[in-house]
């Protein structure tokens, strides 16, 4: 029974949906659960805790989405959410937040959460609206494009939908937002294909009540006003302009650039993707998320999303193509079908070294095809990289961590990058302490890249911000500007609860250790929080009075104990108390 | 991490923001280790551990300033709003704790309210700042909490006098005592026009280093650059003046790469008034009175209220113009470059000093003394026909 006096900010109100028993209700959160886990990343995390165990194909594993307080008030960057379940490519605990119109819907629907379980027998498709849920049959939408999808389904809401990738099972599939915004990497798109859920529609459009709105306007005051001090997101060379492929050029210079699976760190012709490059061959304009004032996505004058830095560099150095076209039909293709382009440029190219020769340009549209419909080669490439490599007989080829391929920050150029990509619960991913902040860009401070000096405390401390943002839930850009001061005040002027800075760091750290025990408990450990080989025996490309040697493996070690410590892990990176979790809200 | 502390200990005592005696750092990777007064220190130590970040200032300003704003505040208020950029910006406001809030567990006092916020003022004790992330992020806190109070007490005694006792006796020591004269003199530096990459990027390190170290601007605030061929060579954002080996941004004028994101913030500005002036060389910074007396105005019935990106005059300092406007993507960089073309030199309402130079840094640093100087005069005489008046 949902309670008739609500704290604001939050709907208090979860939508359960069986597709095996095509049944759906809602059902109160309580509210203190809110409270504890705030919402995103951190309830859909809660909310797996008796089902963390299953398999990820498991009929019923829950796929939820889940969305946060701030999440249909003003709030810069807040219209988002993040897909929770268990990840097929790594077997971890996953989420990926994702913008676009469709959180502020599913919010508008007075939801802030949706956990679909059971798997239907026919493809169907799940539309929401303030008044209830409907379970629609779609079977005339199974094999079509994501563009496809949406066109179709778009007249009922704001669509999420997987393409072909996401009903074949490839283990990076993507789930696509409507507006071209992802929720990335880790296979999430695979689980939603299982349940048979080609699409997700939302046409919510209630408010989100503020409970102060005079402090919640000066605390957006604060954060716009952050916002355009901040070099990174609204000076002339930022992502604002130029979006995320400001960062090649910073990249080449820092010499961290992945190139060829990481046998080296320099790509000479990566300016021909650079930022300005992309604005002058594509007529790039300025996208992004809804309501979001930062816009730092691009696209060309047609509408059509143009490639992000992970992809560039991974499309670009990382397979050795210099071609910017190419680079944006490979974006393409994927936003179509469905499909990670981090994880399918990285697993490409680990399979480019295996056999010897990397994928051409002419050849790479073809393979990414092949790929998302599991046919010729495609059937051992959409098993990612590790997998790729491990039944080539080359394993150490797979620049993974925990099965998820690394993005394109290599960690010869960043230590505090080389140690978050092992310390992060979803395995090799640049977004869980987001180092790269500090230190290449130097927010809020800099530290120094090619030191482990303090970077345990720091990737831990960081590790539980970012938690706390993946669960408000906002995006991390804003962090290159704003702080959680800044936001701990949106969120006590949009519930009434008082939070500080301080307060959403514990709340954080209780999301990323329940995180690592689901890990631990199946089975992962500190074995699993190592770099790929390659990163100890060789050094990357130095040259320009940089020095890029191989990461020091005593110093990792040590630091990785260090972690293990502020985390009050054993040292090998498990639990001494069983019953952790029942100490837990 | 002892390092560390021992570094920005030692900024704090050179740059004479702190009582040498009274300064203590913490900070804390897999355990706690906290140097300096033994009781400070135990303080710092036992914040930081109730605390998720990395860094812990805790000094005595060496100047009373903070506690007499703490004192002449309304007993029912909790905190100062100084009225400078910085403050607006990063800090907002300063909140504060009052002797006798403290209570029995002082440190779980100052925790409670130190999670909340980057820095507080602790009447009777000092400044206590965090940093999230290093020991550098707390030092830079402490150091801005300094320089807002400074500000703020300056403003404040301007218009409302003395109103406690020892008040005036503490002004004069800090007037005698504290203040050095502000001097270009003996400083070396290199002809323009700066041409060898190499050569300009040691002179605005060394250049950084003299406006440090004559006082002319505290060390995390400011940046300066030089402009030669297509290529503006600019501090990058959160550098510090007096440490800027390395941290210099080649950033090519026509926008051709992206690699100097990491420039100041104020690159904007920079190549706006480069573009106006003709000049070579950019030097800004925030020394305090400069910052103090653009926020004088001596306008009546003014319908602008937020004057700090609203007002759309030029007022005068002097022949120093003086502009409204937000800083990096906000309205400095449009409304300093057209006022600098003239005099060589501008200030921002409540953000500090912009001077250039012609072919060498120099004539810019020796402006930029100028601008500080008569500020500090202006100050020093108005401040005297208010108390004269009563």
């Amino acid at each position: 029974m949902v309670s008739s006096v609500k704290t604001l900010g939050w709907t208090e109100t979860v939508l359960r949906v069986d597709l095996s028993a095509r049944k759906s209700w809602r059902d109160a959160i309580p509210r203190d659960l809110l409270h504890a886990y705030l919402g995103g990343r951190g309830l859909g995390v809660r909310f797996m805790r008796d089902h963390f165990r299953l398999n990820p194909f498991d009929a019923e594993i829950p796929l939820i989405f889940s969305v946060g307080p701030l999440c249909g008030t003003p709030a810069p960057t807040a219209a988002r959410l993040t897909v929770v379940t268990r990840s097929p490519l790594t077997g971890t605990i996953y989420d990926c937040s994702a913008g676009g119109r469709f959180a502020w819907r599913l919010k508008g629907a007075g939801l802030d959460a949706v956990v679909v379980t059971g798997r239907s027998a026919v493809p169907v498709a799940l539309v929401i609206s303030p008044d209830g849920a409907e379970i629609v049959e779609v079977p005339q939408l199974w094999g079509r494009t994501v563009p496809d999808t949406v066109s179709a389904l778009s007249g009922r809401g704001s669509v999420a939908a997987i393409g072909p990738a996401g009903e074949k099972g490839v283990l990076f599939a993507n789930i696509m937002m409507g507006e071209g915004n992802s929720v990335g990497r880790g296979g999430l798109g695979a689980v939603m294909g299982a349940k048979n859920l080609k699409a997700v529609v939302a046409s919510g459009d209630r408010q989100t009540g503020i409970a102060d709105p005079q402090r919640f306007d000066v605390a957006r005051q604060d954060v716009m006003r952050l916002f355009r001090a901040s070099p990174i997101i609204f000076g002339e060379l930022g992502i604002s302009e130029y979006g995320t492929p400001a960062l090649v050029d910073l990249m080449r210079q820092r010499r961290m650039v992945p190139t060829e699976n990481f046998r080296r760190t320099v790509f000479e012709a990566s300016g021909n993707y650079s930022g300005p490059a992309i604005r002058r061959d594509y007529n790039a304009r300025k996208d992004g998320c809804y309501g979001c004032p930062i816009q730092c996505k691009k696209s060309t004058p047609e509408g059509e999303p143009l490639p992000e830095y992970e992809t560039v560099s991974h499309f670009g150095a990382l397979n050795g193509i210099a071609s910017l076209a190419s680079i944006v039909r490979s974006n393409t293709l994927c936003n179509e079908l469905g499909l990670d382009t981090i994880s399918a440029a990285a697993t490409l190219s680990a399979w480019g070294e295996a056999r010897g020769r990397f994928p051409t340009a002419d050849e790479v549209p073809g393979l990414l095809r092949d790929t998302a419909m599991r046919v010729g080669e495609g059937e051992l490439l959409a098993l990612g990289s590790c997998r790729v490599a491990e039944r080539l007989g080359r394993p150490e080829l797979s620049m993974s961590v925990k099965g998820l391929e690394l993005p394109a920050y290599d960690p010869r150029g960043a230590y505090g990058m080389a140690l978050a990509y092992c310390t992060s619960n979803r395995g090799g991913c640049h977004l869980r302490a987001y180092p790269i902040s500090h230190e290449i860009l130097r927010k809020p401070v800099p530290t120094d890249r090619f030191s482990f000096s303090g970077k345990a405390r720091i990737i831990a401390i960081a590790e539980d911000t970012n938690a706390a943002v993946d669960s408000l839930v906002a995006c991390k850009f804003s962090f290159f500007g704003a702080t959680l001061e800044e936001y701990a005040e949106l969120l006590a002027a949009t519930t009434g609860v008082d939070y500080s800075p301080q307060s959403l760091k514990e709340i954080g750290r209780r999301i990323c250790l329940t995180e690592r025990f689901y890990n631990c408990t199946n089975g992962f450990g500190m074995k699993d929080d190592l770099l790929p080989e390659r990163f100890f025996a060789e050094p990357g490309s130095s040259g320009e009075g940089i020095e890029i040697p191989p990461v020091d493996r005593t110093r990792f070690a040590e630091e990785l104990q260090k972690y293990y410590r502020i985390r009050g892990l054993t040292t090998e990176g498990t639990f001494d108390d069983p019953d952790f979790l029942l100490n837990q809200p | 991490m002892l390092g560390q502390i021992a570094r920005f200990t030692n900024k704090l005592i050179a740059d004479h923001s702190a009582h040498p005696r009274e300064i203590a750092f913490a900070a804390q990777d897999d355990i706690i280790v906290a140097d300096g007064n033994p009781e400070l220190a135990r303080l710092a130590g036992e914040l930081l551990s109730r605390l998720s970040c990395l860094g812990m200032a805790v000094a005595r300003p060496a100047l009373p300033f903070a506690d007499f704003l703490v004192a002449r505040t309304p007993r029912d208020e909790s905190h100062i709003v100084p009225r400078d950029t910085e403050t607006r910006t990063f800090l907002h406001d300063i909140p504060f704790l009052r002797r006798g809030a403290l209570g029995d567990d002082p440190a779980a006092k100052i925790a409670r309210l130190l999670g909340n916020r980057k820095g507080i003022i602790v009447e009777g004790t000092g400044i206590v700042a965090s940093g999230a992330l290093t020991v550098e992020q707390a030092y830079i806190n402490w150091s801005s909490i300094f320089h807002s109070a400074f500000v703020k007490y300056l403003q404040d005694v301007l218009h409302g006098g003395f109103l406690l006792p020892g008040e005036a006796e503490a002004f004069d020591a800090f007037r005698r005592g504290w203040l050095r004269p502000l001097t270009a003199e003996g400083l070396v530096f290199r002809e323009g026009p700066l041409t060898d990459p190499g050569e300009i990027l040691d002179e605005i390190a060394a250049v950084g280093r003299y406006t440090v170290e004559r006082g002319l601007v505290d060390s995390f605030f400011g940046n300066i650059s030089c402009k030669s061929g297509g290529v503006i060579y600019i501090s990058q954002t959160a550098a510090s003046l007096d440490a800027l080996d390395g941290c210099i941004d080649p950033v090519p004028t026509d926008n051709s790469s992206t690699f100097g994101i990491t420039a100041s913030s104020e690159l904007l500005a920079h190549r706006r008034i480069y573009e106006q002036s003709g000049a070579s060389t950019i030097l800004h910074g925030h020394p305090k009175f400069a910052v103090v007396m653009s926020m004088e105005c001596a306008e009546r019935n003014c319908t602008v209220t937020d004057c700090w990106k609203d007002c759309d005059r030029v007022r005068f300092l002097g022949d120093t113009p003086v502009v409204a406007g937000e800083i990096g993507a906000g309205g400095l960089a449009k409304r300093v470059p057209p006022v600098i073309a003239g005099p060589r030199k501008a200030v921002v309402y409540g953000h500090g000093v912009f001077t250039v130079g012609e072919r060498g840094f120099g004539d810019a640093f020796r402006s930029m003394v100028e601008v500080e100087n008569w500020c500090r005069d202006a100050y020093f005489r108005a401040l005297e026909g208010k108390l004269a008046k009563g």
